[in-house]
């Protein structure tokens, strides 16, 4: 059965889907909620989702390297302890180390 | 037989058999430096299916993991250079594979896996603004021969089991909690996407996946939605649309026949 859906439902489908997608309260249905947290890897420990054979992953050069992320869950990146960071903690840019 | 050809067959030869006519520059045993470097070969190749694959190992341990890649790394050696995409073809390989039978769930798992990765390295595409959705909609009698092209970032995998919900479980800070809640054979939809540099799975019903795969060949919005709807009568056509235009999925729309403009 290819049921026939009229020009009208389309049109009414469509709009709604833009107001929902404008929406910041979206529902997310987004499987994995983390953030890239700069400074908070230890050396050799950076992420980097890109497949086999390229090259940035695990190539940071010290612990918590401030242009060096890893993905961590959404939210707890600002609260983890970065020992160069000027703020102390993670941050979600990549950041200028301070002096340890 | 080439040297060349013998040389790259008994690299992946079950048995170490020196191939030959080669010598060491130091006069010790060839077959024991080649063994060296056949053991090389074959243990890079598993490391870069398990980069690929970090689910698919975790849901069987390294150990089982390593020697099924093992096996495979034997048949299906790299035919490209481009070491990213090598283990394109583990997901079958799993499928056929009578050791891993206990979980069905498996190779689908791997699919998901390798379509992260290609969606990684796929092209960029700018999504279609919301200025051009409007104008479609105020043109609402040839609303349904719209065709959508979708971001060449986008797969899809459905799934007679729960393979987001699994792949999703490796993701969280407790794993083997997530994974407590897990029931392997609900079925599931995953669409791969790209959003900038980050990849990412959701997990959407059956008739959106249905919806999404017809929008993928090509099919016009009226027929997709109808075909969608008539396989999922739950289908829900403006949630459907809502992730895709959320996401950034959409990169145009043509009416079908005509030239786009």
């Amino acid at each position: 059965m290819n049921k026939t859906l009229t020009a009208a439902s389309l049109a009414l489908a469509l709009g709604a889907a833009m107001t929902v997608a404008a929406s910041p309260a979206a529902a997310q249905n987004k499987m994995s909620d983390k953030e890239h947290c700069y400074g908070v890897a230890l050396k050799g420990k950076n992420d980097c989702k890109a497949g086999a054979g390229t090259s940035c992953a695990g190539t940071s050069m010290r612990d918590h390297q401030g242009n060096a992320w890893s993905l961590v869950p959404k939210g707890t990146c600002e609260k983890t302890v970065s020992s160069t960071s000027p703020t102390g903690y993670g941050q979600l840019q990549e950041f200028k180390e301070k002096k340890a | 037989m080439s040297d060349h050809q013998a040389f790259a067959d008994a690299l992946l030869a079950a048995e170490s058999t020196c191939p030959p006519g080669l010598t060491a520059w130091n006069g010790s045993d060839p077959g024991r430096r080649f063994a060296v470097y056949r053991n090389n070969v074959a243990a890079s190749l598993v490391d870069a299916l398990a980069e690929t694959y970090p689910v698919t190992q975790a849901l069987v341990g390294e150990e089982f993991f390593r020697a099924m890649a093992g096996l495979f790394v034997r048949t299906n050696p790299p035919r490209t250079r481009i070491l990213s995409f090598y283990g394109d073809g583990l997901a079958d390989f799993i499928e056929a594979f009578t050791p891993a039978a206990s979980l069905p769930y498996l190779a689908d798992v791997a699919r998901l896996e390798m379509l992260r990765v290609r969606a990684y390295h796929a092209e960029d595409a700018t999504p279609l603004d919301s200025g051009e959705i409007s104008r479609l909609l105020a043109d609402e009698g040839r609303l349904p021969q719209v065709c959508f092209d979708l971001h060449p970032s986008l797969a899809l995998v459905r799934s007679r089991h729960a393979l987001v919900s699994l792949w999703a479980a490796h993701q969280a800070e407790s794993v083997s909690a997530a994974l407590a809640a897990v029931v392997p054979d609900s079925r599931e939809a995953a669409l791969v996407l790209r959003s900038g540099l980050d990849v990412e799975v959701f997990l959407v019903p059956e008739g959106s996946a249905l919806f999404i795969m017809n929008l993928r060949q090509g099919i016009a919005f009226g027929p997709a939605a109808g075909l969608a709807s008539a396989g999922d009568a739950a289908f829900d056509l403006a949630a459907a649309l809502g992730l895709l235009i959320r996401s950034g999925a959409i990169t145009s729309a043509t009416i079908a026949g005509s030239i786009p403009s």
